[in-house]
């Protein structure tokens, strides 16, 4: 590295210094705004864009198959979209879908991640067993679930009657009751090894030092993961259950290759509805006021997240 | 660090070099062309066929090499054909037909018919029909059925028609010689056949793709119909305005609670979608089943469940009815609709129909003698199809009402009435309801 | 020593029982996928499933790999996955610099709320409106347009991951390159890039992962053989009437597995990278 000396504004001395601290300033902004510059650019183009013509178009009357009627809508497609006999379920099953899903991915990460932390022999082949959940496609494990749960070919049922647990073979994904929570389920088998090696991460951080401190002032096993070992993991969990919020509520292809929302929608979230408005009804006008609607929700959840924590934080 | 930093100019140089290409590609392509293929006009012209062939099979690979043929013998066209599957080929064609993109003909379900034709995609065919010579060997009905206002707007690429497999060893088992002709006959024999041999006599598909298909013919085989044209060309369910047509609409949900209730089908099967009531029938599960003659391709995976299987007509309330699936052959609007008829044409000749469906073509000139096909071929006058309307909430209300029927338990009279209702805004959302 | 020597024989034990647990629970649906691909088609679809396979065949690969696209599927996915993943690390590495560093400007702080918006939009109703955007590119049927969408889908977590271990990053370790008269572009390749490895490694897996797995984009952009990826092409195996289950599992299994290596082989980096990114977030 040649130290290039043009000029060096740090060194420069008295009364220029603020000035020049602002010229540098002013270059390290656009230099910033340059950084950030193609990943605005895939931005701008790829989701921006689609995301304003979907807000125009909840304002507007946009049906492929009635084109007869077109123009401004003004709130027509969100009033429809509310009206829509199902829309009070699917909102109610996008919540239990992610709330489940996040706090199931939650609990088994956090559980493996632990039991992964231990010194133990052949930590790295189970590491290595349990991504591979993650690894498989999300359409080859749906079809291959599918077909381990159904009733009369179906391995699980086969074993689960074998042992005695069941008296009969259940068609999992038949029922009104358990459609969605055993897509659930699935959904936690794939998902819940990116908690695990963030949490294992987080675990890996916690300094030994502290640990044994506490353990020498006689804190025990249970006290020490509630009081020194969690409150480290709280910024690592905090961004991943963020980040699996959003993912597991827009969350599509799970639950359409497992059930396409039935039997009788009792497994349709807002994103299989949005599809079906779409792709079933063409009727752009309201998938995309049920698509801003759903935006809505999370930005205002979001919204008021922020505000809470920020609140939290002053105290 | 050296080798790093070259790593990612390298990266750097393919993500460049391959938006260039892509640039290229773009500059070299007149305007004009939808497909990107289109070339002057000595030059050879290229159509696109989307088939949802399955290419592990004989079936898939005969086709591959008719269409090689074809593409071989005809100098000035290529053709150039893509494998997709029926998953994901509705939603491809509507992204593609949204954005002027559609291929120059697809396979294609018939359920898709009404929608496609609503987006002014599909060419009319009439004039080349007529000047056809072959026009008169393919079953009218059919070609009916293709036809919106006097205008052929698709083609029939080949026929499911539905008829009643049993097993005759389970059948035998319970003591039965023939099997049933009417849904009491069936409903009657349930308890019996269950009792002998441990195993349900029927089985339906209670949601997916299947279930509208089979809820149809039921509704034919009672005599009503899901909607009519009316005096000023578009159409309506009348079965509110009719208390007869409401009240057998309603004994058609009672069937099927009938059936439930009798044990007649497995309790799963309200929810089965097709790929559970082949499966159960190809394993020899339950008896019998109202389904098209694809199930013979099941024999090489599972002969000993198929060995038994034998073909006779569906079962009937009022009337004898078949549901007749239509496997369309859609030919799109394009630059090239003479390369594309003359393609189309080849794939309704004598010749391909024969190699690649002996036991489900539309041409009336070439019933097969040996095998299924002529038992399914036999139903064909009875043969009942959906409407030409957009399809898509109606199959979908259907699929409801019999969840409604069969999983809530809901009184057939409501289920007849709201899937009435259903029927009618759905065609009033989509400006076909007759009187809008 | 922290425990007893009682309760620390207790918790391997707990420990063992409980990773046992999670390799049945995490294996089983792939052992299934196995078990199928080698199975004789008569044994496939059966009333009585079992793991015990009674003539094992290796009928289904010879099919996927002679009688299937397979391999031109694959070397799409390799291609594609390895743009993406280059293209979405160059770009995450400024950008989460950027927000790790310059976030006391209101346009870099606006782009960080845009890439956490991006991350709301539900991929289904993105399909029509970018099948549009890339029909008016005349990039349909393009392994470019696959590559722009899944770089944009996977820089904004990258961009994420790589702001998280920038901030675990001392500032004055920066400072002194710069008083040595580094450019800001050759303080990130120069100083941070060499002990951010794991980070670089970690992200690139969850950017190659997601580019992969990706399904629905893959299908409808891609209209020929030529030009498809994995996931679609294997899905190819449901058949009009019935699915060819041996062969779809030959082919998953194909698929899989060559990543499954590359994450044992890379997991330490996984962890360790994600490490780095954890701790501050």
């Amino acid at each position: 590295m040649k130290p290039i000396e043009l000029e060096r504004p740090a060194k420069r001395a008295g009364k220029w210094r603020a000035v020049a601290m602002t010229l540098r300033e002013k270059r390290t902004k656009r230099l910033a705004y340059l950084f950030v510059l193609p990943a605005l650019l895939f931005f701008v183009l790829l989701n921006a864009y689609p995301l304003v013509t979907v807000l125009l178009d909840s304002f507007q009357f946009k049906n492929l198959m009635n084109k007869a009627l077109s123009g401004f809508a003004g709130l027509t497609n969100y009033k429809e979209v509310v009206q829509n006999e199902y829309f009070r379920t699917a909102l109610k099953n996008t919540a239990v879908w992610t709330i489940l899903s996040v706090a199931g991915e939650y609990a088994l990460g956090l559980l493996s991640a632990l039991a992964l932390n231990q010194q133990i022999k052949g930590r790295t082949l189970f590491r290595a067993i349990i991504i591979i959940p993650w690894v498989v496609p999300i359409v080859i494990a749906g079809m291959t679930w599918t077909w381990m749960l159904t009733p009369d070919y179906g391995i699980i049922n086969l074993w689960l009657v074998k042992l005695g647990l069941l008296k009969e073979p259940y068609y999992w994904l038949g029922e009104l009751n358990t459609a969605l929570l055993t897509v659930v389920f699935v959904n936690v088998w794939r998902s819940f090894p990116f908690y695990t090696i963030s949490l294992l991460a987080g675990l890996q951080s916690v300094s030994r030092d502290i640990v044994e401190a506490a353990a020498i002032d006689g804190a025990g096993v249970r006290r020490r993961f509630w009081y020194i070992v969690l409150p480290q993991l709280k910024t690592v969990s905090l961004t991943i259950v963020f980040i699996h919020i959003i993912w597991t509520a827009i969350n599509f292809d799970f639950i359409w290759v497992m059930t396409e929302g039935g039997p009788l929608y009792s497994s349709e979230t807002l994103p299989i509805m949005i599809y079906r408005y779409a792709m079933q009804d063409y009727n752009f006008g309201n998938a995309s006021a049920l698509a801003s609607m759903m935006l809505g929700f999370m930005i205002s959840g979001f919204i008021l997240y922020y505000f809470f924590s920020v609140r939290k934080n002053r105290r | 660090m050296k080798a790093k930093k070259r790593l990612f100019g390298l990266a750097a140089v393919l993500v460049l070099s391959t938006a260039l290409a892509a640039c290229g590609g773009k500059n070299n392509e007149p305007a004009a062309s939808p497909t990107g293929n289109a070339e002057p006009a000595q030059e050879a012209v290229t159509l696109d066929f989307w088939a949802a062939l399955d290419p592990s099979t004989d079936e898939g690979k005969t086709i591959q090499a008719k269409v090689k043929e074809f593409d071989d013998s005809h100098a000035e066209i290529n053709v150039n054909l893509q494998v997709i599957t029926y998953d994901v080929m509705h939603d491809k064609l509507v992204a593609a037909i949204n954005a002027g993109d559609a291929p120059d003909l697809s396979w294609g379900l018939s359920e898709w018919f009404g929608e496609f034709n609503k987006m002014d995609a599909l060419q009319d065919l009439t004039p080349y029909l007529d000047k056809w010579a072959d026009k008169s060997n393919i079953y009218p009905n059919v070609l009916e059925a293709l036809t919106v206002e006097g205008k052929t707007k698709a083609l029939p690429n080949y026929l499911g028609i539905r008829a009643l497999l049993y097993h005759e060893d389970i059948l035998k088992a319970a003591g039965i010689t023939a099997p049933p002709k009417t849904w009491d006959e069936l409903l009657a024999m349930a308890p019996v056949i269950k009792e002998k041999t441990g195993k349900e006599a029927f089985g339906i598909a209670g949601a997916g793709v299947r279930s509208p298909q089979e809820l149809i013919m039921y509704l034919a085989q009672n005599d009503v119909t899901l909607a009519d044209k009316q005096a000023d060309g578009k159409y309506k369910n009348t079965w509110q305005d009719n208390p007869d047509q409401l009240a057998k609409a309603a004994e058609v949900f009672k069937f099927y609670q009938d059936l439930l209730a009798a044990k007649a089908i497995q309790a799963d099967a309200k929810t089965w979608g097709w790929e559970e009531e082949d499966q159960n029938f190809v394993l020899a599960q339950y008896a019998m089943v109202v389904n098209g003659p694809w199930i013979e391709g099941r024999s090489s995976e599972n002969p000993d469940g198929m060995k038994d299987v034998k073909v006779a007509a569906p079962v009937y309330k009022n009337k004898p009815a078949t549901f007749m699936e239509i496997a369309p052959l859609y030919v799109y609007k394009s630059e090239n609709p003479d390369q594309a008829w003359e393609f189309a044409s080849y794939l309704l000749g004598a010749e391909y129909q024969k190699a690649v469906n002996p036991g489900k073509n539309p041409r009336s000139d070439l019933v097969n003698d040996s095998g299924w096909g002529k038992d399914f071929m036999a139903l064909a006058s009875q043969g009942v199809v959906f409407p030409a309307v957009s399809l898509g909430g109606i199959t979908k209300a259907m699929e409801d009402s019999l969840a409604r029927a069969m999983l809530k338990n809901d009184k057939p009279e409501d289920v007849a009435k709201w899937l009435s209702q259903a029927i009618n805004d759905s065609l009033s959302k989509t400006g076909e309801l007759s009187g809008s | 020593m922290l425990i007893s020597r009682s309760k620390q024989r207790f918790l391997t034990l707990l420990t063992y029982a409980v990773l046992i647990g999670f390799s049945v629970y995490c294996l089983f649906p792939f052992l299934w996928m196995l078990a199928t691909s080698i199975k004789p088609d008569a044994e496939i679809r059966t009333v009585n499933p079992t793991f015990w396979i009674s003539a094992p065949t290796w009928k289904h690969f010879e099919n996927v790999l002679h009688g299937s696209a397979f391999l031109t599927f694959f070397k799409n996915s390799v291609f594609i996955s390895a743009v993406t993943t280059g293209a979405s690390l160059i770009i995450s590495i400024f950008a989460g610099y950027a927000l790790s560093r310059f976030v006391r400007f209101r346009g870099v702080k606006l782009f960080g709320i845009a890439m956490l918006l991006s991350q709301m939009i539900p991929g289904v109703l993105l399909l029509i409106p970018l099948y549009l955007v890339m029909k008016n590119l005349s990039l349909i049927n393009t392994y470019s347009s696959l590559i722009l969408a899944y770089t944009t889908f996977t820089v904004p977590l990258c961009t994420f991951m790589m702001k998280g271990f920038f901030d675990s990053v001392p500032f004055e370790m920066e400072e002194s390159a710069e008083i040595d008269g580094c450019s800001r572009v050759g303080i990130i390749f120069r100083i941070l890039m060499p002990v951010s490895l794991p980070s670089l490694v970690a992200t690139s897996l969850f950017a190659f992962l997601n580019a992969w797995n990706e399904f629905m984009f893959g299908f409808v952009f891609i209209n020929d053989e030529e030009h498809r990826t994995l996931t679609p092409g294997i899905s190819l195996f449901k058949g009009l009437y019935q699915t060819d289950w041996g062969s779809m599992m030959a082919a998953s299994v194909m698929s899989v597995l060559p990543v499954v290596i590359i994450f044992v082989f890379l997991q330490k980096f996984l962890v360790e990278g994600m490490t780095a990114g954890a701790v501050k977030g």
